[in-house]
């Protein structure tokens, strides 16, 4: 088949299907998730939608889908600009959505989701009118489910085919996928490629949401890329180079922003943070290897992962989120008990111990998840300030009493050190700003006087003062001669935080360097799953 | 003109913020007077005058220290069994168990009569038993639970129906007096809470309720086991990274809670003159609903033990002023229309919950008068 021909016929200037002008989405929170985004779709292609965690991929799609309402621009199809209320009114005009995470009643068929997804409250199920209209589209699309099994039996592959089989069924002249091979199998990749070539050929346009590099250059026509709610490049894949995606994708070094150092030429203090200081390296703190842990769903998150964090040094993880980080950082603080390998904190093992053990050796564990993990929200600064160190002597009186005064005193020492702004000890934690409840967590964490600390997107939704000041933290405690395990989606922040870093992508280690070994385009390839032969 | 009804809401505003920004004391306060507003109404539509009957009430239950006595003496095992769903809901679950809890404590207070001790080690023995009866009642829900992962809502419920007729059976062919088949043994009088005032039904047991509710709250606030439980029942996950054991944390609050149940079965049996025994033939007249109305009074009370106290002390008063009201001369109120005030009070508890509502609903209101001004606007253009 001749690559170019199918998608060809969209690139006449009046072919496009639909047209979504000036974009800009400002959340309630102030955040900008999209500043002007303009995105043009034609008829016979697939678009791929490439950025990193917050690139605003998502926003994007979920506006054209009608899930969210932009802040300022419009959606203009050839017809006229449409505006949709509800994903319902964007199905009826033509647009479907199929999310990460599935709408499906388990214990429905697939024939019994589709109809459902069709009917309006009160009316008459057709189930089979249905099932005859799915196996006609399914002999014309080539994609088979089995009709009459409950989903929930079904692997993710299928179901994931299931919900694509209902937006189908809607008639849709666009169909949007995000990010639809994390969940799936090398085999059902290849698969679902198939698929939506087929789709495409069929007169189907497509918008696929991914980071990763190899997928969107094997199955897409016209790359798009996002960088932090901007649209940085629209190229035609097959002039499109992994090494200027990579690029696009995770930015150019401005002078604005920091560089990273090389530690092994001379010292030019040029971080963000205050000069960083030779410290010499300690000893080995943390050891782990060949770790094999499962997520959530019993999917191999972490898989076969090796590295030493030693005293002294920041070990810094980057990657695209969901790539095993969040699993591997449970592993080493006790909330996941992995499948195998090893983990000593000097020469202990940690795996399968409880946290309160963990904490015992010396390891701090700032959780990604502040309100999840890391606070009871409607508790006070004083009673979440003991928080893991509760059972320790310091404030454990004699029957389990709790010594007050002792843990008053804490608060006041902590509120001080770590500048925390509150109305005083007793002030309920969620009454706190996202800042100070970060700062409360750190200081709770360096507080134990830790010979590790565990940093899961230690600065995530922090204004820049207070991002800069945990940053800050994290240096003086490595200056201290502490290990520090940082892990952080925000490669800027790795890159100038970290003494060694690595590179995570599907439960891996892509690669372990120090930062300045490699280019920034290349961490790009290797978070979007490229390995490092092909790079070089 | 606006279509929206809600348009002029600045007086809706202001009550929800009033209301939201309420004290939890004075949101209580505020249900029990709602409570009582709409038992007014129903007794005024049923041709009764509700000042009338709201005065034989206040009088019946506050009116003089005899008055005084038989609401405490109520409040008595309320109080208790308020602590047993207080604790757990502490804990991050709803143990609906303490009816039954309650009466295998009684059952097992009730057998110190097979033996005879020095009054007061008596009666101590007789507390232990009946402590541990009601916890081992509530461990099993609990070990359920933990290990099977079983609703606790549901098996404590199913639990109280085994207690219950576990109980009957035991109050009818084990422990029955044999002189008088419809009761059990009479618990005896070394193993008897003594009298406070006399000529009424007032005990000791007030000051077994008040001990448990005090050290209860010592528990939970003051030591490192209850800030575990309160831990984890805000936020499991937390609790787990803080390196709570949340299985440990369940299992405490059931047997703390279960105690207390059993407890307030001991208080009955053992505090309440004049019977001191159980009347399985008349299955269990004296020892009904304490633990469900023990749900309302925890509720009311906010699930804080010097709140349960006070809620205990109205519920209390209700009892005792509405058998006055019902036969209060001219206005013979029945006793039933206390139980409806009770329910109506407990409804009102969650009416700041849907104030907090209003927001959501007005939203909704405005979004559908848009459409129906688009709609009326679109045939206005059609006609012209």
């Amino acid at each position: 088949m001749k690559k170019s021909a199918a998608p060809g016929s969209g690139r006449d200037a009046d072919g496009y299907l639909l047209r979504a002008e000036g974009i800009t989405k400002v959340y309630s929170d102030g955040t900008v998730a999209l500043e002007e985004a303009t995105l043009e779709i034609h008829t016979h292609e697939i678009v791929g939608l490439l950025g990193e965690n917050g690139a605003g991929k998502t926003t994007l799609t979920k506006i054209l889908s009608g899930l969210l309402p932009p802040t300022r621009g419009r959606v203009v199809s050839p017809k006229g600009p449409v505006r949709f209320a509800s994903p319902r009114e964007a199905l009826d005009f033509g647009i479907g959505m199929v999310h990460q995470h599935f709408a499906l009643v388990g214990t429905f068929t697939a024939a019994e989701n589709v109809a459902l997804s069709h009917e309006k409250p009160f009316s008459r199920i057709r189930l089979a009118e249905t099932r005859e209209r799915l196996e006609a589209l399914m002999e014309e699309s080539g994609l088979r489910v089995p009709l009459d099994v409950p989903v929930e039996k079904l692997a993710v592959g299928e179901q994931q085919r299931v919900e694509i089989l209902k937006v189908l069924s809607r008639d849709v002249k666009l169909l949007i996928l995000d990010e639809p091979t994390s969940v799936l199998t090398p085999l059902e990749v290849d698969e679902l490629f198939v698929l939506l070539r087929r789709l495409r050929d069929r007169g189907t346009s497509i918008i696929l949401i991914t980071h990763k590099l190899k997928e969107v250059q094997s199955v897409t026509d016209r790359i798009v890329v996002l960088r932090r709610g901007a649209m940085v490049g629209d190229v035609r894949t097959a002039e499109a180079t992994t090494e200027r995606l990579a690029q696009l994708m995770v930015g150019k070094t401005i002078a604005t922003e920091p560089t990273a150092v090389e530690l092994s030429a001379e010292q030019v203090p040029k971080t963000l943070s205050a000069g960083r200081k030779k410290v010499p390296l300690g000893e080995g703190i943390l050891h782990v290897a060949d770790l094999v842990a499962r997520g959530n769903t019993g999917e191999i998150a972490v898989d076969g992962v090796s590295f030493d964090v030693h005293g002294g040094e920041i070990l810094g993880i980057a990657g695209v989120e969901g790539n095993g980080q969040s699993e591997l950082v449970e592993c080493l603080t006790g909330l996941r008990v992995p499948i195998s390998g090893t983990a000593t904190i000097r020469d202990t093992n940690i795996l399968g111990k409880d946290p309160r053990q963990i904490y015992r050796l010396g390891v701090a564990h700032v959780p990604e998840d502040r309100w999840r993990l890391g606070l009871v929200l409607p508790f006070t600064l004083a009673e979440n300030a003991i928080l893991g160190v509760h059972q320790w002597e310091e404030f454990r009186g004699p029957f389990g009493f709790v010594r007050r005064g002792r843990v008053n005193q804490h608060v006041r020492q902590l509120m001080e050190r770590f500048d925390i702004q509150a109305t005083g000890p007793n002030a309920p934690a969620k009454s706190l700003s996202g800042g100070n409840q970060q700062k409360l967590i750190v200081g709770r964490e360096l507080a134990k006087n830790p010979a590790i600390v565990v940093a899961s997107q230690p600065t995530r939704g922090l204004d820049i003062g207070a991002a800069k000041y945990i940053r800050d933290l994290l240096i003086e405690m490595r200056d201290n001669g502490r290990a520090i395990l940082l892990v952080s989606a925000d490669l800027d922040e790795v890159l100038a935080l970290a003494d060694r870093l690595a590179i995570m992508y599907e439960g891996r280690f892509m690669g372990e360097s120090c930062p300045g070994e490699l280019s920034r385009e290349q961490i790009g390839m290797l978070m979007g799953g490229v390995a490092c032969k092909e790079v070089a | 003109m606006s279509l929206n009804p809600f348009g002029n809401s600045r007086l809706l505003r202001g009550a929800r913020r009033t209301l939201t920004g309420l004290h939890p004391a004075l949101e209580s306060l505020l249900a029990a007077v709602i409570g009582l507003l709409i038992g007014a109404l129903l007794m005024y539509i049923w041709g009764f005058d509700p000042w009338k009957a709201y005065w034989a009430l206040l009088q019946g239950a506050y009116g003089g220290s005899y008055e005084w006595a038989s609401t405490l003496s109520r409040a008595t095992p309320l109080i208790l069994t308020a602590l047993t769903f207080s604790v757990c809901v502490r804990a991050g679950m709803f143990n609906i168990g303490a009816e039954g809890q309650m009466l295998v404590g009684a059952m097992a207070a009730i057998c110190v009569t097979y033996f005879a001790m020095p009054s007061g080690i008596h009666l101590l023995i007789g507390l232990v038993f009946a402590a541990a009866a009601g916890a081992a009642w509530s461990i099993v829900p609990a070990l359920l639970k933990i290990t099977r992962g079983v609703s606790e809502v549901i098996s404590t419920i199913m639990f109280n129906w085994i207690g219950r007729w576990l109980a009957l059976y035991l109050a009818i062919y084990v422990i029955v007096d044999p002189q008088r088949a419809e009761k059990t043994l009479t618990v005896p009088v070394t193993a008897r809470f003594p009298i406070l005032v006399r000529g009424t039904d007032f005990s000791y047991a007030f000051f077994l309720s008040l001990f448990v509710a005090l050290v209860l709250y010592f528990i939970l606030w003051h030591t490192t086991m209850g800030y575990e439980v309160r831990a984890a029942g805000l936020n499991p996950t937390a609790a787990r990274y803080g390196g709570i054991r949340n299985k440990r944390t369940m299992i405490v609050s059931f047997l703390l809670g279960g105690a207390a149940a059993g407890l307030a079965g001991a208080a009955i049996v053992m505090g309440m003159p004049p019977s001191y025994a159980a009347f399985g033939g008349g299955a269990f007249p004296n020892l009904t609903n304490i633990g469900f109305d023990g749900m309302a009074v925890a509720m009311v009370g906010r699930n804080h033990p010097i709140g349960i106290i006070a809620a205990a002390v109205l519920f209390g008063g209700l009892n005792a002023g509405g058998r006055v009201m019902q036969f209060y001369g001219s206005n013979p109120v029945p006793l039933e229309m206390v139980r409806i005030v009770m329910g109506a009070i407990v409804l009102a508890m969650s009416v700041p919950e849907l104030i907090r509502l209003f927001p959501a609903i007005r939203k909704q209101g405005q979004s559908l008068m848009r459409l129906l001004r688009k709609k009326g606007a679109s045939s206005e253009e059609g006609s012209t």
